[in-house]
């Protein structure tokens, strides 16, 4: 056998039961050397889970894993460790109060005499991260760098370990564009010197850039595997979710009525400079712009969770004062958060108690008391107008799969009569069907008069989703772009409007 | 009703959320009182069990208010003081001849004042609660000895009758009147708790704060009511050791802020925010006082009782993690 076809890892017979749950049944996976594998299937298929297995996070109820060809039992963390096995996770796993230079080094610090040598982990940390061409300094609080740069950080931590087998899960839904491609070179260099990765993600545009085989999962079942160029993308995606999707985008044209929601000259803080926009009765705004171009902050702004400067926001021709989200909500404006695990979900209660929880106003009476039955309809109601794949809704938010949580964090809030939605990437972590899913409900928002604000860093689902487009740059909006003249260029060529020479990390 | 009522009841039971380790530890409950049943045959004579649940009640209601408090994720260190700070200002204002139930009122209102204090300093100004619930402690404890002049009070008199009785010596149904208070309040507390919206956001604040708020869920005012609850249930403890001493002590409640913390973590509920429910206080608390009661009639010296106790608490925790299965323990931080 040649040495590139030689599998490193094989998996047989996975078999791994949550209380309620079959999360993989007889699943079988295999990897080389020196290739990138997609881990593929919808959300809650068992992508997560499989791999958390191989890297002992969860040891496995049934089957066989072979490492260089020897059967190896359950891997632990640290004969993971020793294999040279190391995982980037789906959700962010870092200690917030911690600097970058300690958290790459968490855990395998470096000491001398018992004592922290805490220069020589500063140094080693800024020499990793400017190997990556990931620009910030090792000093700084984790906790502090936006959702997209502690995702660099994430994987710097991993690399840094040096493995030889490394597992990336859902890396690229935080980062921008061109942290994506400063990553993809970083994985063909990988490839390069022998490495080998498996990839998971939701973003089936990324993989032609990098993958070479495919590894399909539906419903904690092994589909098929094969080369990835053997397969078209509509192939990949009935695979995954066992039919077709005819429509990646189904944009509904409504006729455009009156101004519903309108933000004039809104300031708040340096992500937020003169925003000014109006949405229309039966119109998707679409926001485009780069990672920090403040568009999560101009979302928080307006809901009351960052307070305002300056500004005001009128609702249906009135004006309308949001200090705190509760007003915001009163009045009938909802935010759809971008960071589920931080902003989204509780994730000690149940599905249930999430789902209701921005609803207790509705389900209870005069005196609060929450009326059950009211609730378990509501909360059946979302479940099921998203299809959310849960073993029950009385089970924790946390034992859901990361698509199935953010099927909730929107779910929440579609059980209101609000006028107006404002979703911060709601498709993130997603997969295709729920994607469309999600679209279709954001057209019957639309066609029910509510105005609908859509944030989004991925240009096709913005192009293919708004009516209108309004693209932001360091903290302003630069222009507006109807839906028939949009273009990926036009949107990229106001987004990158910098008035600054030098970008600042923003802190 | 129409035939869905999904499941059988008892499943439903068992769905609720911390029914497990209620169940584990009453377990542990029913054995103790066998246990200490065969040692002592008087052990459950009704004179016995009557002085026991008299025992038991002060500390379910300070585990009732501290188990508010701890599923919000924070702490009250100020539970011990408030209760010396309430018997003190109480029978202060009755040995200087104030009507008893214009004195309670007062009481109450100078009790909840330091539950106010507490929510504002912790939600407010975002102090670490065990720090603010610490200075509120020691102020608390200064108020009950300057109440009446660094010493205890007199006898608060024949004209108290009434107070203590209902308070303490009263009896109905042939059981004491403290109680009654106790299961009252337990009643209104758990139906607030598991029922309403306040309830609701208490758990929502203790388990991910961020999204609580994004919810519309009021931060400053869930966590004020928490504290506002646990002064108000210390306040009442407060209130019955006077009326069972008929005089106000002003060390009256030390340490209760931690058996108060014993009988929550022992029934279930997290330090950690976001879990346990009322029905486990209970049992914590009958499992505090069993154990007391129990050990004293076997005859164990104060230090034995406390050390039991004190492995008790470990144990049940413990207990707790493993049942769970294996869940990792984490230490919160707290931003
Ligand atoms: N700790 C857990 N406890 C209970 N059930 C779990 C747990 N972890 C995962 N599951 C369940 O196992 C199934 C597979 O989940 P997994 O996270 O592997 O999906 P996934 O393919 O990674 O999905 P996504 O694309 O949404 O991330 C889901 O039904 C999920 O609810
Ligand atoms: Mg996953």
């Amino acid at each position: 056998m040649e040495e590139k076809e030689r599998p490193v890892v094989e998996m047989e017979h996975i078999t791994k039961i949550f209380p309620g749950v079959v999360a993989l049944d007889d699943v079988s996976f295999e990897l080389r050397k020196g290739e990138v594998m997609a881990l593929l299937g919808e959300n809650g298929a068992g992508k997560s889970t499989l791999v958390k297995i191989l890297s002992g996070v969860y040891t496995k109820d049934e089957g066989t894993i072979k490492i260089d060809g020897v059967d190896v039992g359950d891997v632990t963390p640290q004969s993971a460790r020793k294999h040279g096995i190391a995982i980037i996770h789906q959700e962010l796993n870092m200690c917030r109060h911690l600097s970058v230079a300690e958290n790459i080094f968490l855990g395998r610090e470096l000491s001398k005499h018992g004592i922290l040598s805490s220069k020589e982990m500063e140094k080693e940390a800024e020499r990793i991260l400017s190997s990556l061409k990931i620009d910030i300094s090792p000093s700084t609080i984790v906790g502090d760098l936006p959702v997209s740069k502690q995702q660099m950080v994430e994987i710097a931590k991993a690399l840094s370990t040096n493995a030889r087998i490394l597992i990336m899960d859902e890396p690229t839904s935080a980062l921008s564009d061109k942290e994506i491609n400063e990553l993809f070179r970083i994985i063909r260099d990988l490839k390069e010197h022998g490495h080998s990765i498996i990839y998971i993600s939701h973003r089936l545009e990324e993989l032609k850039h990098i993958v070479d085989r495919v590894t399909i999962m539906r419903d904690g079942h092994f589909i098929t595997r094969a080369d990835f160029s053997s397969l078209s993308m509509d192939q990949i995606i009935s695979y995954m979710v066992g039919r077709e999707i005819k429509e990646k985008f189904p944009h509904v044209e409504t006729p455009v009525g009156e101004t519903v929601f309108s933000v004039k000259n809104l300031n708040a803080g340096k992500m937020v400079r003169n925003v000014s926009f109006d949405v229309r009765k039966g119109e998707i705004l679409g926001i485009a712009g780069l990672m920090g171009a403040g568009r999560t902050e101009t979302t928080r702004a307006i809901f009351g969770v960052d307070p305002k400067e300056g500004g005001n926001i009128h609702l249906d021709g009135k004006e309308i004062v949001i200090r705190r989200p509760k007003d915001a909500i009163k009045a009938g404006v909802v935010l759809v958060p971008e960071d589920r695990k931080k902003d989204g979900l509780c994730t000690k209660l149940s599905i249930r108690e999430n789902i209701a929880l921005p609803n207790l106003d509705m389900l209870s009476d005069k005196a609060s008391v929450i009326h059950s039955r009211k609730e378990h309809k509501m909360v059946g109601d979302a479940i099921s107008s998203l299809s959310v794949k849960l073993s029950s809704a009385e089970a924790n938010a946390a034992s859901l799969s990361g698509g199935n949580q953010q099927k909730i964090v929107v779910g929440k809030w579609l059980a209101r009569r609000s006028r107006v939605v404002i979703f911060d990437e709601p498709t993130r972590g997603i997969d295709v069907a729920a994607k469309v899913e999600i679209y279709n409900l954001m057209n019957r928002l639309k066609e029910n008069g509510i105005a609908v604000v859509f944030v989004s860093s991925e240009l096709p689902e913005i192009l293919g989703m708004a009516d209108r487009i309004a693209v932001m740059c360091d903290g302003e909006i630069k222009g507006f772009l109807q839906r028939g003249e949009a273009t990926q260029e036009k949107i990229m060529a106001l987004a990158t409007q910098f008035e600054k020479k030098i970008v600042e990390v923003e802190l | 009703m129409n035939g869905n009522v999904k499941n059988n009841p008892l499943k439903k039971v068992l769905q609720i959320r911390g029914m497990g380790q209620v169940l584990t530890v009453t377990v542990g409950l029913i054995i103790l009182c066998i246990v200490f049943g065969i040692i002592n045959p008087t052990f459950f004579s009704f004179r016995n069990i009557n002085n026991l649940l008299r025992q038991i009640a002060p500390i379910l209601l300070i585990g009732i208010g501290q188990s508010y408090v701890l599923i919000t994720g924070n702490i009250d260190l100020s539970i011990g003081s408030v209760v010396g700070m309430s018997t003190m200002i109480s029978a202060t204002l009755m040995t200087h001849g104030m009507n008893p139930w214009l004195s309670v009122i007062i009481t109450l209102i100078c009790c909840i004042a330091v539950g106010l204090a507490n929510g504002l300093l912790v939600a407010g100004c975002k102090l670490p609660p065990f720090i603010a619930t610490l200075g509120t402690m020691t102020i608390a404890r200064g108020i009950a000895q300057i109440a009446n002049g660094n010493y205890n009070t007199d006898s608060i008199g024949a004209a108290a009758e009434g107070f203590r009785n209902f308070f303490y010596y009263g009896r109905f149904l042939g059981i004491f009147s403290t109680v009654w208070i106790a299961i009252v309040l337990w009643v209104i507390f758990n139906f607030i708790l598991s029922r309403t919206r306040t309830g609701r956001h208490i758990y929502a604040v203790g388990s991910n704060p961020d999204a609580a708020k994004l919810s519309g869920v009021s931060i400053l005012g869930t966590t004020t009511k928490v504290y506002v609850v646990a002064s108000i249930c210390s306040c009442i403890v407060g209130l019955t050791q006077c009326a069972s001493a008929g005089m106000g002590a002003m060390d009256a409640g030390n340490s209760y802020e931690l058996y108060a913390v014993a009988a929550s973590v022992i029934g279930g509920v997290s330090t950690l925010g976001g879990q346990g429910i009322l029905l486990g206080t209970v049992i914590g608390a009958a499992i505090w006082g069993v154990l007391q009661n129990g050990l004293q009639f076997a005859g164990a010296p104060v230090a034995i009782r406390n050390i039991v106790i004190g492995v008790i608490v470990v144990l049940s925790v413990l207990l707790d993690v493993v049942v769970r299965g294996g869940k990792k323990i984490k230490i919160q931080k707290n931003k």
